[in-house]
């Protein structure tokens, strides 16, 4: 009985002794795969960063520093101190079929103040500006430039409106003022 | 001053005062107003003034004030019938918003300039020789 426990003990020992041996190698040979990992993806990440960070370097030298430039030489439209006057004229004419010179007067003053309107928010605002051109055989077969504004607008004044040949035009004024913008 | 019989002269003050004061503001009223118009190719296409009288209170303050002389008148739509040139200049000074689209095809263009003013409350106080409209502005969140 006693020898048959020194046996097994024995074979444990063996058995724990082959498995570290199993175990050593896998050990020692993780390293150099994992020393393959860590040479490859360092390989790669520092051909990343060497491109990234000249463009990194860049930004961050150059840029900056341009930006400055350009807010330096570009002055400000609207000072806190200095209200913007903005003046438009905008035309209108009355439809074909109205029943007098005065109706067509007040239809030609509306489409007029809308226009004006129209230039007053195309010169605070902006304009949106899309183009499309379909070419076939080498020819233009259709060219289309869309133009968009939206904007609100509030105290323009208009200034003098003018009727004359059908044509109605609205001088329009509107002042713009630091404290309109301001948040 | 209390007085001997009571303290009748004050009542009747109050009356007076209460009395002035009504006669003033005969009538006060609160309506909704959206206007809207639509210019294609600078010619005017269509135009839409809808007035409305407010069935909830309307939240607000009194900012922007025009008076209409316009003795007895107690219908706000006939009055700005009457006065229609003048309305439509003040409500354009309130805020109209402006969408516009051009669109030129083989250098053809057609122009749509759509002008709206939102659905906006105003507080019209009718007096005895004329009529006060006052636009509610809503208080900013």
């Amino acid at each position: 009985m006693k020898y048959s426990l020194v046996l097994i003990s024995l074979l444990c020992m063996t058995a724990f002794g082959a498995e570290e041996k199993k175990a050593m190698p896998e050990v020692t040979h993780i390293p150099p795969v994992k020393k393959a990992e860590t040479i490859t993806v360092p390989n790669n990440t520092t051909i990343n960063v060497s491109y990234e960070k000249p463009h990194k370097a860049v930004k961050s030298g150059t840029c900056p520093a341009k930006m400055h430039t350009m807010a330096e030489e570009k002055p400000e439209v609207l000072t806190t101190d200095k209200p913007l006057l903005i003046s438009v004229v905008g035309q209108g004419v009355a439809p074909v079929n109205t029943t007098s010179p005065a109706q067509a007067y007040a239809l030609a003053k509306r489409a007029a103040t809308a226009d004006a309107y129209r230039l007053i928010a195309e010169k605070v605002k902006g304009v949106n500006v899309d183009g499309q051109d379909l070419i076939k055989n080498m020819m233009v077969k259709r060219s289309t430039v869309r133009t968009s504004v939206q904007a609100m607008v509030r105290n323009a004044n208009i200034v003098e409106t003018t009727f004359k040949d059908g044509l109605c035009e609205v001088e329009m004024e509107i002042t713009l003022s630091h404290a309109d913008f301001a948040q | 001053m209390r007085s001997r019989d009571g303290n009748h002269s004050f009542t009747r003050r109050l009356c007076t005062v209460i009395f002035l004061f009504s006669s003033l503001a005969l009538n006060a009223g609160e309506y909704l107003v959206s206007y809207k118009y639509i210019v294609k190719n600078a010619t005017l296409y269509n135009e839409s003034l809808d007035i409305s009288k407010s069935m909830t209170e309307c939240e607000g303050t009194p900012s922007q004030t025009i008076i209409f002389p316009s003795p007895h008148e107690d219908n706000f739509k006939k009055l700005v019938e009457q006065h229609k040139e003048e309305f439509i200049e003040y409500i354009h000074k309130l805020g109209i918003d402006i969408q516009n689209q051009d669109t030129t095809t083989n250098n053809q263009m057609n122009s749509t300039t759509v002008l709206t003013l939102k659905t906006t409350c105003f507080k019209v106080d009718f007096n005895d020789t004329f009529v006060k409209i006052s636009h509610l502005k809503q208080p900013q969140n």
